[in-house]
């Protein structure tokens, strides 16, 4: 983040340990909230919670000129638990395909604790990703406020925290590190359908430990179990209410992109007026969430929504019929622009059409714009709905196990 | 010529982590039933076979083995994304120098030469294929690595 932000931080939260300490002390939460806690009513009755600003402006573009597109962007408020010691980072990438806060350790000025493990060594996590690319770090705990929202003592991941030991071999998968060059963005705000970002599988201990979670004492950092509750977890689900999931709102683009968009992300499925299910399909996902997309007659199972993908990934340039671009092979680029389209299955058997074009993608990229509702690749094993999906939709996306007024999650509706 | 390619490989087995990789002789399969700690089966195909190893978490490698003992394609599904370096073997570097392209988040879709790697999914659920087109057994489409 940038100077004047952190001193304007630092000047809110001097001002407000000067105007009132106990009112951090009652509501426990982050410097400069503009949200009121919920004050209790006395005589014994239940309260009733008051509703809290649950709504955070995400901006879809580039933070940095000409190197990235479809990024899909929000600030994120961190605080040392329990203390007015915060920090907002600004530009961390919003992303339904995974779970858990990710923050670069370059973009920290505030000291979050480390986590330990039952060893009492730190303990290490790693993150991958289908580019390839694997993100490294320190576990440690942080309040962690969006809008009104508050999460209280949340594992997070410190990505490539200075002192901490390298990545392990198991973790760096022959890929290329995460950091802010690759990224671009400050950290990764996994908001997917899991609340863990791995579950159960890291959870015991055996042959079949997957390369997540790390102890790592002075010796070296190797694989371990570690419990669900300390694994690195999706903040929302941690919220004390709307806390069910997310909605993600973004207007509609012409074919031509454009400079950037903004939109609204919205805590909570059906806890308040402004995130009613209203005019959209649930379609229930599997634990990993994956549901299905049926395409020239052929069904995908492994199919999914992901505002962290930058394009409309699926089959390849032979079952297509489409050539990739010349250079970058990552991209599709038709002589023309191609309209097509699908039918999302959910696994509760909800099917509806959707309907999306693919352009060619080196015309697109040699525009100004950052914001595209029709690029496109390849990808193997289903549909990655990537954030060109977005565009012109409300998207629900509910957590696993979380009940919502339109059932309980894991669940995508649109 | 046998005899080297055997040393030779053993020499490489010694000083990094010995994984089967595509190129590489069928008989170094084995190693990666060891690396996951996984179960191991074997398919006979028209034409070719298939070696399937399986983790306790779910994760599958399966590795698609020529007549003439050379794994000719990989697939891979698991929680994780699998050590490329390692089972790309040696088209490894072919495989890096391409992906170092700007402007993306999102699966990979790499051609060179006779390479192919795709890769694909979202945390918890990541999939890779990858090929090459100079090792398919003859009358075997790419078709077949899935």
């Amino acid at each position: 983040m940038s100077a004047p932000n952190l001193t304007a931080l630092r000047a809110r939260q001097v001002g407000a340990l000067l105007a009132g300490g106990m009112v951090l002390l009652a509501t426990s939460g982050c410097g400069g909230s503009s949200s009121s806690g919920s004050s209790g009513t006395p005589g014994g009755t239940t309260p009733t919670p008051t509703p809290v600003t649950n709504t955070v402006t995400i901006q879809a573009g580039s933070e940095t000129t000409n190197q990235f597109f479809n990024m899909l962007l929000a600030s994120v408020t961190v605080c040392v638990p329990g203390t007015s010691t915060c920090q907002t980072i600004q530009n961390v990438l919003v992303d339904t395909g995974s779970t858990g806060l990710r923050l670069l350790a370059s973009s920290l000025t505030i000291a979050l604790p480390a986590v330990s493990d039952a060893a009492g060594s730190p303990l290490g996590n790693c993150a991958t990703f289908s580019g390839n690319t694997y993100a490294w770090g320190a576990v440690a705990t942080a309040d962690v406020q969006l809008a009104g929202e508050i999460a209280s003592k949340v594992p997070i991941q410190i990505i490539n925290a200075s002192g901490f030991p390298t990545v392990p071999e198991a973790c760096s998968v022959g890929g290329t590190n995460t950091d802010a060059s690759s990224l671009g963005a400050n950290g990764i705000l996994g908001v997917g359908v899991t609340q863990q970002d791995c579950g159960s599988a890291c959870a015991t201990a055996g042959s079949g430990l997957p390369p997540v979670y790390f102890g790592c004492p002075s010796t070296g950092c190797l694989a371990e179990a570690v419990s669900t509750q300390q694994q690195v977890q999706n903040p929302v689900g941690l919220f004390p209410q709307d806390n069910n999931g997310v909605v993600i709102s973004l207007p509609a683009l012409d074919a031509s992109g454009d400079a950037s968009a903004s939109g609204q992300m919205v805590f909570g499925i059906g806890t308040q007026t402004d995130n009613a299910l209203n005019g959209v399909q649930v379609y229930t996902t599997d634990g990993f969430g994956n549901f299905s997309v049926t395409f020239n007659g052929s069904t995908y199972s492994g199919s999914f929504i992901d505002t962290g993908s930058n394009g409309l990934f699926f089959l390849n340039a032979n079952s297509l019929g489409v050539p990739t671009c010349p250079v970058n092979t990552n991209f599709y680029c038709p002589s023309s622009t191609v309209n097509y389209s699908a039918i999302t299955t959910g696994t509760n058997g909800t099917a509806n059409t959707i309907a999306f074009s693919i352009a060619n993608a080196n015309t697109l990229f040699n525009t100004a714009n950052t914001v595209f509702n029709d690029v496109g690749g390849p990808n193997v094993g289903g549909f990655d709905l990537g954030l060109p999906f977005f565009f012109g939709r409300t998207v629900y996306v509910a957590i696993e196990g979380a009940s919502t007024t339109g059932g309980t999650g894991p669940y995508y509706a649109f | 010529m046998k005899i080297i390619a055997a040393v030779s490989f053993l020499v490489c087995a010694s000083t990094v982590p010995a994984w089967a990789a595509l190129g590489q002789p069928h008989e170094s399969v084995k190693f990666d039933m060891q690396m996951m700690k996984g179960e191991r089966a074997t398919r006979e195909m028209p034409g070719y076979s298939v070696e399937e190893i399986t983790r306790g978490d779910g994760a599958i490698l399966r590795e698609f083995v020529s007549p003439q003992g050379h794994i000719f394609g990989i697939t891979w599904q698991g929680m994780t994304m699998p050590n490329l370096t390692q089972l790309l073997g040696p088209s490894a570097d072919a495989f890096q120098k391409a992906t170092q392209a700007p402007r993306h988040r999102g699966p990979l879709s790499v051609h060179v030469g006779d390479l192919v790697v795709e890769t694909g999914g979202h945390m918890r659920a990541f999939r890779v294929r990858a090929y090459r087109l100079d090792l398919l057994p003859s009358g075997i489409s790419e078709d077949v690595v899935q």
